[in-house]
């Protein structure tokens, strides 16, 4: 188990992909913060945030994942969850978040939904 | 003393070590840290004469002589005495070399004597150039060499007979510059060490007193935030009650609240804002306030969470979000009626030892001001035992980053659910210590359990 948070950043046509990897904490969350506003500043219409290596969620990560999807909201995008470990997604069930963003089994869904919209 | 290269090498590293060591003393004076400082007083400025016209008089004694003119390093202490104390200081340094090397005698005696005073004068308007501060290593080691330079040009410009001029010079040039440029550099080198030295440590202790101020400020924050909490619980016939918070900082974002409503019905609240630390409790101060007021106005739970989520969502930027659980307990029916915003399931133990959650009505309060809360209602009987928490006790790690779990927190519940409200409450702590050992505590914990029956 990590105590750290890798963010990566991949493109699937011009939908970016962040890859999170590790723990995303008070500590950890600033970084995946910074790269989301610099994507929703570059124009990003949609972002879509791979889970599947994400290990462990605070409210911290949920915070900042909620402000970019207030910002992404401005500009009519949406930022798209997937691959939710099964105890990841209970954070966001107990929250109601859930009703909040669009949250797909698979990337590839995630950027079906992307594309479609 | 004929010119001998060896023997010229010799003296004048002696030279050296004299003024490293020389260097080394006076860096530690106090009138020199002072000056240093920019303090300059006029008992400094006749201190640093005094001192480096001495300088500037062992630099005559300790030259050798070659064709009647000492070797020498005569022009290093004006230099310094210019360089860091201002034209008046080169100056007089520069008077007390030069009236001593006046003494002397020689055919190169009223050169060598200008130049020597030039040094300090010249020290002393580059000093004033750097707008009174003390030039860096490599101005001052150019400068020295232009000072010599200039030196070596007065003493063909006025002593005669020309030729000897000519042939001391070419002789002492080179060994005179470079003497001068040395004792320069060593003293501009212990000198700037020790202004850096003093710089660093003064930006330690302002950073310091910074840290002390802002821990003072965290621990009033803290206070204020305690004042927060209720100060003492009410003592409810036929049901005991027990509450605690432990914030993982000086501040955090979890809070409770037990308000009393209308008809003698108990309000319960517990809440916990996203993230922690100084933003999580001025978001927390806010919640609790808004939230407060909200149960105070409205009869039914619902419409209390509802009024108090849009008030907090239109304040909400930067994505802060609150979990909050509100039940209002009616302890003559035994009933609850409760919302749960997002927040963490309490947990109802009855009194069979089978147990219920009490999940999710709404989203959590902070993100949309437009969301409507449902209420629900539970019948309580003796025995039963409810408890509030926040993901800082569910969340809880040992060293292997194992959380404590909802599953642990229950069976807890269950096996002391005869037990006293504090007792269970107790429990539940010492169990989540006990787990995490040694591990710092990571988030705000905060605990509520209400038993029914004592």
């Amino acid at each position: 188990m990590s105590t750290i948070l890798q963010v990566e950043e991949q493109r699937q046509g011009n939908i970016p992909v962040l890859l999170l990897r590790g723990r995303m904490d008070s500590t950890t969350s600033p970084e995946a913060e910074g790269q989301l506003n610099r994507l929703i500043g570059e124009g990003a219409q949609h972002i879509v945030i791979d889970f599947s290596d994400l290990e462990y969620i605070s409210s911290a990560g949920l915070r900042v994942l909620l402000a970019a999807q207030k910002r992404m909201k401005q500009t009519g995008g949406t930022v798209l969850l997937a691959a939710l470990r099964p105890e990841i997604r209970k954070v966001f069930d107990i929250a109601g978040f859930n009703r909040l963003f669009s949250i797909s089994p698979s990337i590839e869904e995630a950027l079906g939904t992307g594309q479609g919209r | 003393m004929p010119a001998d290269p060896v023997n010229e090498f010799i003296v004048l590293f002696q030279m050296m070590c004299v003024v490293v060591v020389f260097a080394y003393l006076v860096t530690r004076t106090r009138f020199y840290q002072e000056v240093l400082d920019g303090i300059l007083t006029w008992k400094n400025q006749v201190l640093l004469i005094l001192v480096f016209g001495i300088v500037s008089v062992y630099g005559s004694m300790s030259g050798i002589e070659i064709l009647g003119a000492p070797l020498n390093i005569r022009d290093t202490g004006p230099m310094v005495a210019g360089f860091i104390g201002g034209p008046v200081a080169g100056i007089g340094a520069g008077l007390i070399g030069a009236a001593y090397r006046m003494t002397l005698g020689g055919f190169t005696m009223v050169a060598c004597s200008v130049a020597t005073l030039l040094s300090g004068l010249i020290a002393g308007l580059i000093y004033l150039a750097h707008r009174r501060e003390i030039p860096g290593l490599a101005v001052g080691v150019a400068a020295a060499i232009i000072i010599e330079g200039v030196h070596m040009g007065l003493v063909l410009l006025f002593s005669r007979p020309f030729s000897q001029a000519v042939a001391l010079v070419s002789d002492v040039a080179f060994p005179m510059i470079a003497a001068n440029a040395v004792g320069i550099f060593i003293f501009g080198f212990i000198t700037l060490n020790l202004k850096k030295e003093k710089e660093t440590a003064r930006e330690r202790d302002r950073y310091q007193g910074e840290l002390q101020r802002k821990n003072a400020e965290l621990h009033i924050a803290r206070e204020i935030q305690e004042s927060f909490l209720p100060p003492a619980l009410p003592s409810l016939p036929g049901y005991t009650l027990a509450a605690e918070s432990r914030p993982a900082r000086e501040v955090g974002g979890d809070f409770y609240d037990v308000l009393a409503s209308p008809g003698g019905r108990i309000g319960l609240v517990i809440a916990d804002v996203s993230d922690k630390g100084v933003p999580a409790a001025l978001f927390m101060a806010l919640s609790s306030t808004v939230m407060r007021a909200s149960a105070a106005w409205h009869q039914k739970p619902g419409d209390a969470v509802q009024d108090a989520n849009s008030l907090i969502a239109r304040e909400s930027s930067s994505g802060m979000f609150v979990t909050l659980f509100f039940c209002l307990l009616d302890p003559d029916k035994g009933t609850i009626t409760y919302v749960n915003a997002g927040h963490n399931p309490p947990i109802l133990v009855r009194n069979d030892g089978t147990s219920i959650s009490l999940s999710m009505t709404g989203m959590a309060l902070g993100v949309d001001t437009s969301e409507s809360y449902e209420e629900r209602s539970l019948s309580l009987c003796p025995g039963d035992l409810l408890v509030l928490y926040t993901d800082g006790v569910t969340e809880a790690e040992d060293s292997l980053h194992r959380q404590f779990g909802e599953e642990r927190l229950e069976s807890i519940a269950r096996q002391k659910r005869s037990h006293s409200a504090a007792e269970v409450l107790a429990t539940i702590q010492s169990e989540v210590s006990m787990y995490t050992n040694a591990m710092p505590q990571y988030d705000d914990m905060t605990l509520v359990v209400l038993k029914v029956g004592s």
